[in-house]
């Protein structure tokens, strides 16, 4: 059965980088993937989320293509707003399976910066319902905010419960050179930030960021014509959506997109999720580290909170979570995000992750989400 | 106007079958515009004004008036054929505000629509035109609106008084249900500048002491002397409302009339909200509505500065009783309050320029 | 940046926005606040126009404090999840009061407001929030 895999994996730091253009971003990630002879690719797929609206320039496939130097190759730009580079990989995941590609390189890239604090909040909310929503100045830290009400409310939990999350994702990137945030916090930090919606704090959110990563994924048939030097199965990928509002779902706090997702590229190598040492979730709000690890069935309903402080996703725990700092500390450039997760368990798979290295790890899992769960996609990898 | 025969300009078959107030809740003290411009306190021209919130304007004040006087008349929307609303601060300088309220209120398509402006009297003026409409047979109902957010100048003697409020008549043919029939409209007007804003201006000017004498006084007393010439005479009105630009000018005008305070008393507003421009009188109308008996009689005269005073003859019907009940009375709007301070009166009002 | 409020798009919502006529699914109840001819939730094809009660009750809320572009001088203002009669949850701007007076369960009704303007020279938008009863049941 043809398989798929990644022969080949490039990160720039996350940070604000003025003096850097999506063009000069995509050039300079796709320069780390040297190691990766020959350079043939069948397609690209570029993960974008608002290229149109902050640097005006749509059509980011042909862009990008003549960026790199690849002006002829079938090329398409991704948009699923946060997990638009989780979507492109499946993407590229599907075209390599169809059969009609040997050799896709997935780029994912996004300029935040550009924007101002007023404009971000508006973009940050683009994936909810704008004529439901965002037209009545509703932001999806809003919406966030009142999941995370409910959620301490439910389950009678000091909001350290969920707080915590994001001490432990600094505590993670403070190892993690790529990472935007590399500051070590605390609970008191975080509950002491600026409050953005409340219970919602600063420090349980992400700020604008710019980066850009990359991978080469590949077939086993075209597998032994290219040279690398690591290799990284693409197991499964699969992806679900949801009722866009969370409050119109029958379970607000249940993000069942993030479940099917899961499970269903776990079932394609036939994985059980006992075998995951490093999952890669999206926590662009504290909540939703919470919510993925308790739909997913790491935690019982409310006890995710508990399961962190006992260590449970931490370096000797049952299962690493966001090993370079995730969405909270490593950052959040939107449409790359999801290339960013696959890049660093890919790290993980080939002993590649230095200071932030899980031992052991055989399989790695991300989990990607659009707005609050509304998209989802989740992709499996095992050692080469 | 003067009177072609004698039973012009008395009225028949026209009644209110619905009125509605809306006051914004938030209230600034007299006493703490006066702290800001270093000002004695002890001669302010009210207690304290009404201002709307960011979230109110014009259109949205007339739409709450509006839906409380539908309520009231419990008459389906589709049945307004005209909806007018009078104000001097209009969100747009062009696209009506009619249509919106009239959108929000759900009366359908097949109705007039007019934005009527004539400073303080712009709402009165409303309740003149809908009468006539009503009266004709043109329409079967029609909604009347005076509504405003007014502005005074910062440290000018109007930012003390120049509030935010609405109030809505719906009016229709006399009969059954209704709560006031309207027996008598006229009006007086003249060129009188006392009071204006050219375009593109934000601040109205006005002529200070000028607005007194020659401008309220003289037309408030001559459209009041209109009804009395008219045939009414001054025993038959068990209240009297005066347009309220401050407390004082209702019953300085009162007394030169020799119209006893205790008449005027129950229609007066201003001192706790301030003069909300074209709702002003009709807001001491609503307030004498929510407490009078079928039977009575209500003289209300208002006042628009440029200049004109309309004068009305009410008489209470049984409707009243029924009806007062269904929406907010006058005072429950004026004891649902929150006191601002004068930083928050900037940025309620879109003072603070960038 | 591009416009925020585009004129057709509001017009086009403005029954929505003014009244709460929305359209809900004969089969399964489902509202939606958009004209559709398949329900989101059960796919029938038996849509009907219907119009939420003025009337619901505070399920919770939040305060924005870091505001999106056209409501940066409304900023901190209140938004909550409100729940009507027949179990339709709608997320709303709340007005008229401080968080501190918010409870879960409060009844609230709704009102038209001036949701934002497109700067000065700009559309001014129009629509529901909700706030704390004042009005008398009848």
């Amino acid at each position: 059965m043809r398989k798929v895999y990644i022969v080949g994996a490039s990160l720039l730091k996350v940070d604000e980088q003025w003096n850097q253009s999506i063009d000069s971003l995509v050039t300079q990630v796709v320069d780390g993937l040297s190691e990766v002879r020959p350079w043939k690719i069948d397609a690209i797929y570029v993960a974008n989320a608002l290229g149109e609206i902050l640097q005006s320039q749509a059509n980011l496939g042909a862009i990008v293509a003549e960026d790199i130097g690849l002006a002829g190759v079938p090329a398409l730009r991704v948009e699923a707003g946060g997990a638009s580079g989780a979507a492109a990989l499946l993407a590229g995941y599907q075209a390599i399976l169809s059969g009609l590609a040997d050799t896709v390189l997935v780029i994912g890239v996004e300029k935040l910066s550009d924007a101002t604090p007023e404009e971000s909040v508006f973009l940050s909310s683009l994936s909810e319902r704008y004529d439901l929503l965002g037209f009545q100045g509703v932001t999806e830290a809003a919406l966030a905010a009142m999941m995370y009400r409910l959620y301490l409310e439910r389950y009678e939990l000091p909001q350290e419960m969920v707080a915590q999350f994001p001490v432990l994702m600094h505590e993670h990137a403070s190892k993690a050179p790529h990472a935007q945030y590399q500051f070590k916090t605390t609970l008191e930090n975080v509950l002491s930030s600026p409050v953005v919606s409340p219970p919602l704090r600063r420090l349980e959110t992400t700020a604008p960021a710019d980066g850009a990563a990359a991978v080469i994924l590949c077939s086993s048939d075209a597998l032994p014509t290219i040279q690398h030097e690591q290799v990284v199965e693409l197991a499964g990928a699969a992806s679900s959506t949801d009722i866009v509002s969370p409050f119109d779902r029958e379970d607000p706090l249940k993000l069942s997109a993030a479940a099917r997702a899961f499970y269903e590229a776990l079932a394609r190598p036939g994985l059980s999720r006992e075998q995951i040492k490093v999952l890669e979730i999206h926590d662009s709000y504290s909540i939703l580290a919470n919510l993925i690890l308790e739909s997913i069935g790491y935690s019982a309903e409310g006890a995710s909170g508990l399961d962190a402080k006992n260590g449970m996703f931490d370096y000797g725990g049952k299962v690493v979570i966001n090993t370079f700092g995730g969405l909270k500390a490593r950052g959040h450039p939107l449409g790359a995000t999801g290339v960013y997760q696959a890049a660093e368990i890919f790290l993980q798979l080939t002993g590649r992750a230095g200071a932030c290295q899980v031992d052991g790890a055989k399989y790695g899992a991300m989990i990607s989400l659009a707005g609050l769960g509304s998209s989802a996609y989740a992709l499996v990898m095992k050692e080469g | 106007m003067g009177a072609i025969g004698d039973e012009l300009p008395r009225l028949s078959g026209v009644a209110v079958h619905g009125y509605g107030a809306y006051i914004p809740m938030f209230r600034v003290k007299a006493s703490e515009i006066a702290r800001v411009w270093g000002v004695p306190d002890s001669e302010l021209p009210v207690l304290e004004k009404s201002v709307n919130s960011l979230d109110e304007d014009t259109v949205t004040i007339a739409a709450e008036a509006a839906s409380y006087a539908i309520a009231r008349a419990g008459i389906e929307p589709d049945r307004i054929g005209a909806v007018y609303v009078g104000s001097e601060s209009h969100p747009y300088a062009v696209k009506p505000t009619g249509t919106i309220v009239a959108d929000v209120l759900g009366i359908n398509s097949r109705h007039l629509s007019a934005d009527l402006e004539f400073a303080c009297k712009a709402g009165t003026e409303a309740v003149e035109l809908v009468s006539g409409l009503v009266a004709s047979g043109m329409i079967e109902y029609g909604l009347a609106i005076g509504a405003d957010t007014a502005q005074g100048r910062p440290r000018d003697a109007l930012e003390y008084t120049a509030a935010a409020g609405g109030v809505a008549l719906l009016i229709g043919k006399s009969g059954d249900g209704a709560i006031a029939d309207l027996e008598y409209a006229a009006s007086y007007v003249t060129d009188t500048p006392d009071f204006w804003r050219r375009s593109h201006e934000r601040y109205p000017m006005h002529g200070s002491r000028f607005t007194g004498a020659p401008a309220y006084f003289h037309h408030i007393i001559s459209a009041a002397k209109m009804v009395l010439e008219d045939g009414y005479s001054l025993d038959e009105f068990d209240y009297v409302v005066f347009h309220q630009p401050n407390t004082k000018f209702p019953y300085a005008a009162a007394k030169m009339l020799g119209i006893p305070a205790k008449k005027v008393e129950p229609g007066v507003v201003c001192n706790l909200i301030g003069n909300t421009y074209a709702a002003s009188s009709m807001m001491g109308l609503a307030k004498v509505l929510d407490q009078s008996k079928p039977g009575e009689r209500i003289l209300m005269v208002s006042y628009g500065s440029g200049a004109g005073s309309d004068a009305f003859v009410f008489r209470v019907r049984e409707g009243i009783l029924d009806k007062r009940g269904k929406a907010p009375l006058v005072s429950e709007l004026i004891e649902r309050k929150r006191h601002i301070d004068y930083a928050l009166y900037l940025k309620a009002r879109g003072k603070i320029r960038e | 940046m591009h416009a925020v409020f585009r004129p057709p798009v509001n017009w086009r919502h403005r029954r929505f926005r003014y009244r709460l006529v929305v359209w809900r699914c004969l089969n399964c109840g489902a509202v939606h606040h958009y004209a559709t001819s398949i329900c989101r939730r059960c796919r029938s094809n038996r849509v009907a126009e219907d119009k939420l009660p003025d009337r619901a009750r505070l399920i919770t809320y939040t305060v924005v404090k870091n505001p999106p572009v056209a409501f940066e001088k409304q900023a901190p203002y209140i938004v909550g999840l409100v729940e009507f009669e027949d179990g339709t949850r709608l997320v709303a701007g709340i007005t008229d009061c401080d968080p501190e007076e918010l409870k879960p369960g409060i009844e609230l009704e709704k009102v038209v407001r001036k949701i934002a303007e497109d700067g000065e020279s700009g559309l001014i938008v129009y629509g529901y929030k909700f706030r704390p009863v004042i009005t008398r049941s009848h």
